[in-house]
């Protein structure tokens, strides 16, 4: 980019969010004055770190209502959704072998998955159509572990965590939920919703990138099979030292989202309900993907018919979006998500993922409403799929030939 | 024990004698030998130290009452230890044995690191499955210490926290391939 050019409005924050300052406050001290290692037993620098980490270990569990001792510090939502998958299979794997996930869950957790299958695992992948999950019955007796995502990262689409989380204990079965999207934004409490494992990401929740944690139940114990082998740290399931000034930065981005959850909470269904409105109004046959009640509103994906969703982010070129999530945005493909839910093939093609954070005004809302009617208006004029449309000829109807 | 240790210490005197009754077919020095072997066993026998006479009080070695006691077949639990290389060990023990401290007995090679105090996790054993659920649950701080033994399964459970029952009769105790002490050089520590 041009160093005179203007930088694109940022809209999409389901893929990363800006650190919030407050929280570079936090971990400056951390990086430069007080460098210890917090396992360091013997002197000061280790103990003002370790009083650190465990700071910010209360201020993470204070946030989904856990105990400290619960959080485990890890790299990331990735590495917390393989530690609570792969460890809780591996570790109960001589009585217990299936698993139960959906299809619209992250890479991380779908790739979990399929590496316990080449185990020896059975893995059911629940579809998520419009008359729900049909959890109850695709319970085995030897089902371990049920993993299902609080928020998509993709379609916003919130679980009914707490029906599912009683359900799953009453039949003695661990239940894992990704809130990388979740945490911070909604209220979790994982004793009320009856959470076992939840993963958690940092740089989704306006804290640094590159660490995460894991909660992982005391009461009752879940065991898990650590991936990470060493000297026994955070309990011995994630070893290596645990990085202070990421800690705090997590900690202290938790904090500041559970104290400012409802004026976020509001001010982005504010912002969301404005850009729907707008572009809805502007813009006929243009679809929400994912269920219109149930959803976190700071994730819109809207499908432009008769538009190719990625031409028209080429010509949104000043405002930052995406069509599918960053991990599946390298393939040609549409996401598997939209598949899952049902969306047909043309308009998981044309689909736009608009994300709404902490640091979105409304100019930029207006800007970008602005901006995606005229270039969605000036792509259909070209289009020669809507010139048949605007005809009256029925697009299902044509057979497509190919030559 | 620790006062009696400086004040033997500081009388200068390196040995411990304690007199011993009742004995049937052991020398002196048999009886010597025999108590010190037994000077890690978990009741404590009284010694009197030596100063420049014998004292020759009634003390008594609690342990050899005990072993008379168990060659009359009260209370006896038998189980079976499974050592590292697989050899069973079939040990007679009492009602009321601590797991850790009968495998000390029995020289078998259950490392018992923090002396029964839920510091550590080196006396890690797994429990035969009939007997574990058996045993009541474990503490907090026992699952803790649990949480940090490698090689940990459904069934492990710390040897200093199983306290013999009758119902534990047959049961199987097998020692995990390593421990959170591990010595890649081979090395095994001694009970203290």
């Amino acid at each position: 980019m041009n160093e005179n050019e203007p930088r694109p409005l940022y809209m999409d924050f389901q893929a990363t969010t800006p650190m919030d300052p407050r929280v570079l406050d936090a971990m400056l001290p951390y990086q430069v004055n007080y460098y210890g290692n917090p396992h360091s037993r013997t002197h000061a620098y280790g103990w003002e770190s370790e009083s650190a980490v465990e700071l910010a270990r209360k201020q993470v569990a204070d946030l989904i209502g856990a105990d400290p001792r619960e959080i485990i510090f890890t790299s990331g939502a990735t590495e917390s959704n393989n530690i609570s998958i792969k460890g809780v299979g591996r570790f109960y794997k001589t009585k217990k072998k299936h698993v139960i996930t959906t299809q619209t869950e992250h890479k991380c957790v779908l790739d979990s998955c399929r590496a316990l299958e080449a185990e020896g695992f059975h893995i059911t992948y629940l579809p998520v159509k419009s008359n729900g999950l049909q959890l109850e019955e695709s319970f085995r007796p030897d089902t371990s572990l049920v993993s299902i995502m609080t928020v998509n990262n993709e379609i916003g689409v919130i679980q009914p965590i707490k029906e599912i989380g009683h359900l799953c204990q009453s039949r003695k079965i661990f239940f894992h939920t990704d809130a990388a999207q979740a945490a911070g934004k909604i209220p979790l409490d994982v004793n009320d919703m009856k959470i076992d494992l939840m993963s958690i990401s940092g740089h989704k929740i306006y804290g640094p990138k590159g660490v995460g944690a894991v909660y992982v139940r005391r009461r009752p114990r879940v065991r898990l099979e650590p991936l990470q082998s060493g000297g026994g740290q955070e309990r011995g399931l994630r070893s290596g030292t645990v990085p202070t000034p990421l800690a705090v930065g997590l900690g202290a981005a938790c904090e500041i989202a559970r104290q400012e959850m409802k004026y976020d909470e509001h001010r982005v269904s504010m912002l969301s309900k404005r850009l729907i409105d707008k572009i809805m109004a502007g813009l006929p046959d243009v679809i929400m993907n994912g269920d219109p009640e149930k959803r976190y509103s700071g994730c819109i994906n809207l499908s432009f018919a008769y538009v190719e969703g990625e031409s028209l982010l080429m010509a949104l070129k000043d405002v930052a979006l995406s069509s599918g999530s960053a991990c599946t945005s390298a393939s040609l493909e549409p996401s598997y998500v939209l598949r899952a839910i049902g969306t047909d093939e043309d308009l998981a093609h044309s689909s736009i993922r608009f994300g709404i954070g902490r640091f979105t005004t409304e100019e930029e809302v207006d800007y970008t409403a602005e901006k995606c009617i005229l270039q969605v208006k000036r792509l259909r004029e070209m289009s020669p799929l809507w010139e048949m449309v605007q005809e009256g000829i029925d697009l299902k109807s044509i057979k497509w030939t190919q030559h | 024990m620790a006062a009696s240790t400086v004040l033997r210490k500081s009388m200068g005197l390196t040995l411990t004698i304690r007199t011993v009754s009742n004995i049937p077919n052991l020398s002196d020095w048999a009886r010597l030998k025999h108590c010190r072997h037994l000077q890690h066993s978990t009741s404590g026998a009284r010694c009197q130290t030596a100063c420049r006479s014998l004292h020759t009080s009634a003390g008594l070695c609690h342990s050899d009452e005990e072993g008379a006691e168990r060659e009359r077949g009260k209370d006896v639990v038998n189980v079976v230890y499974v050592d590292r290389s697989g050899r069973r060990i079939p040990v007679k023990g009492r009602v009321g044995d601590n797991v850790l401290y009968l495998a000390h007995k029995h020289g078998i090679e259950l490392e018992g690191a923090c002396e029964a105090s839920l510091a550590c996790s080196t006396c890690h054993v797994y429990v035969s499955d009939r007997h574990h659920g058996k045993l009541p649950e474990p503490d907090e701080r026992e699952d803790d210490m649990l949480d940090m033994a490698p090689l940990l399964q459904e069934n492990s459970r710390l040897g200093c926290q199983i306290i013999l029952t009758p119902e534990l009769e047959g049961m199987e105790l097998t020692l995990p391939k390593i421990t959170r002490n591990f010595y890649v050089d081979g090395h095994t520590p001694k009970p203290h």
